[in-house]
């Protein structure tokens, strides 16, 4: 068995582990194979209850979102040949949280549900693309962009917390913005899910174009890849996957940065070996840390974006460590 | 396959990079593009590369226009060597000379794809590195690996832009003399140089590009002359055997 192989083998385990561990963790002490099997069969149990609206969709959605996060990082990674970049250092999930707090705010949300993960998705996009066209300033260029787009959409979004009316609304915002799935339902899994998948298809679709972008833009274009069918597909699978992943979870940082990093040297350093590992990778990350957020620690639960962003600003800070001294 | 430029020109920003070049690479030849820094050598293999489209003109591949053909195909047909090496690449020697044969990926079997990237490395003596990281390799080695990938497309037309620029004197001689090998086993080889000694002793014919156009072509005896190294670069040579040294500048009132 290679050692690409056994990567994914390994990976796919613990993330079903941890998925079944995801749904047995929870104050309520009930039986898993119980509730799925009276979920099943529509029987009103409590434990049926429990599962069905509570843990599954928290399952789901820490699976989901968190491979799409490792997955996004990974494409954006190989598009742009920098290790720095992940949708959260670079200001895409800021921009996307801008977008459905704005409809949130405003409340078209909550007359047209899918108003708040298009418009996340939107804002996304609109991130990603400004990143891409900043792209050939190189490294110094794409990380300030990033900062500059992070920065301009939380203050953003710190102006919308100081207009919103109630206390209660701007805790909700609040909340939201550090990232949680602690109040995910079934219908946030039904407004995420495509996006979701749609945007993990289109990005899972560039794996070959990466490989060749390796050897520079004009051998790519020369082997029939050019270089503007692959922009596309990472920008609208990177914002359909990260918007609607915001939409419903808000911002969740640094999967994206510190999945590609961790599995490197377990994939090799070809980009298409490594975005099944990177997915697998995310959803365990995000699946283990939402089972830590989980953990009856002081009282409060912890938020998971806190979490992630704890996790990953050492391997951020670790990547600039070996990029010192380089040309930018 | 012949590759051949049909009177094709280029205007960049109120710039005439290129002037009605017409010309052809044929099986079994090695074609040098040379002239002084800013003449089109580069611009003009972006074309033909089908990097860049000419403003006027048409690129032909056997007749048949390159810009209408579909990008995978033309892949399969020409390989192109850039100037600059990206920056370091991970990968190992092995997989980077894999990326040659992505071209190739619907149409051949992985026996296929394999013994190719074998011959490819064999051909540039990397075969022993092949599991080694193509970060921990020197210049020489690197564009070396770099050159095995072009060739293992198999690709019947190879473009070369200043593929010896880095390299030192063996390391150049013995690429280029892989492009000679090249060309015996019936490939159409272009190759930008700077270096006329090497022009002179490798290539069949020498196509000399002045200011956007081309000034002369024919074989290395009947292109290189004293008078061409003059006007064109602007510079008195001495012969030493075959070889003409650049050696002195000539009075500015002669050039171009």
């Amino acid at each position: 068995m290679s050692r690409y192989t056994l990567t994914v083998a390994i990976l796919s385990a613990v993330v079903l582990a941890l998925a079944i561990l995801s749904l047995a963790a929870g104050p309520a002490g009930i039986g898993v194979v119980q509730g799925l099997s009276d979920m099943l069969h529509g029987r009103e149990t409590i434990a049926a209850t429990i599962i069905g609206q509570i843990r599954l969709p928290r399952m789901i959605l820490a699976l989901l979102i968190g491979g799409t996060l490792g997955l996004s990082g990974a494409a954006l990674q190989g598009l742009v040949r920098n290790p720095l970049a992940d949708p959260g250092v670079l200001g895409i999930s800021g921009c996307g949280a801008l977008g459905a707090v704005l409809v949130f705010y405003t409340g078209v949300s909550a007359v047209w549900a899918p108003a708040l993960p298009l418009a996340a998705l939107s804002g996304a996009g609109l991130a990603t693309l400004l990143l891409l066209a900043l792209t050939r300033g190189g490294t110094l260029v794409l990380v300030l962009a990033g900062a500059a787009l992070g920065s301009m959409s939380a203050a953003l979004l710190a102006l919308t917390l100081n207009l919103v009316p109630s206390p209660y609304a701007s805790y909700e915002i609040m909340h939201w913005l550090m990232g949680s799935l602690s109040r995910a339902s079934l219908h946030d899994v039904v407004i995420a899910t495509p996006g979701l998948l749609i945007g993990s298809a289109l990005l899972f679709s560039t794996g070959r174009s990466l490989d060749a972008l390796t050897l520079g833009e004009d051998v790519a274009q020369t082997m029939g890849f050019p270089l503007r069918a692959v922009q596309w597909r990472v920008v609208l699978g990177t914002a359909l996957a990260v918007g609607s992943g915001v939409a419903v979870a808000g911002g969740i940082g640094f999967v994206g940065l510190v999945m590609p990093h961790l599995l490197r040297p377990l994939a090799g350093a070809r980009p298409s070996r490594l975005l099944l590992p990177s997915a697998l990778g995310g959803a365990a990350l995000l699946l283990a840390a939402d089972l830590f957020v989980r953990l009856p620690v002081s009282g409060a639960e912890l938020q998971l974006g806190v979490v992630t962003s704890l996790i990953g600003t050492p391997v951020f800070f670790w990547q600039v460590w070996r990029l010192r001294g380089r040309p930018v | 396959m012949i590759l051949q430029t049909d009177t094709i020109s280029l205007t960049l920003q109120g710039n005439r990079l290129l002037n009605d070049i017409a010309l052809d690479v044929r099986p079994g030849e090695v074609l040098g593009l040379i002239g002084p820094n800013g003449a089109g050598k580069s611009t003009l293999l972006r074309i033909m590369a089908g990097l860049l489209r000419p403003e006027t003109g048409r690129v032909l591949l056997d007749g048949q226009d390159l810009f209408t053909m579909p990008p995978e195909e033309r892949g399969r047909h020409l390989a192109y060597l850039p100037q600059e090496a990206p920056a370091a690449i991970g990968m190992s020697v092995q997989d980077v000379a894999m990326l040659g044969r992505l071209p190739h990926r619907r149409t051949a079997s992985a026996e296929q794809n394999e013994t190719a990237v074998q011959q490819a490395l064999d051909v540039v003596g990397m075969s022993a590195f092949a599991d080694r990281s193509s970060a921990r390799l020197s210049g020489g080695e690197r564009a070396r690996v770099l050159l095995a990938r072009a060739l293992a497309v198999q690709a019947p037309i190879l473009l070369a832009d200043e593929p010896v620029a880095a390299l030192d004197p063996a390391q150049a001689l013995t690429v280029m003399d892989l492009f000679g090998q090249c060309a015996v086993q019936g490939q159409a080889v272009a190759v930008v140089l700077h270096d006329l000694a090497l022009a002179a002793r490798f290539c069949t014919r020498i196509a000399v590009l002045s200011q956007g156009r081309l000034v002369s072509i024919g074989t290395p005896a009947e292109v290189l002359t004293d008078a061409l190294f003059a006007e064109v670069y602007g510079v008195a040579v001495r012969r030493c055997g075959e070889v003409a040294v650049p050696w002195s500048l000539v009075s500015s009132a002669r050039r171009p």
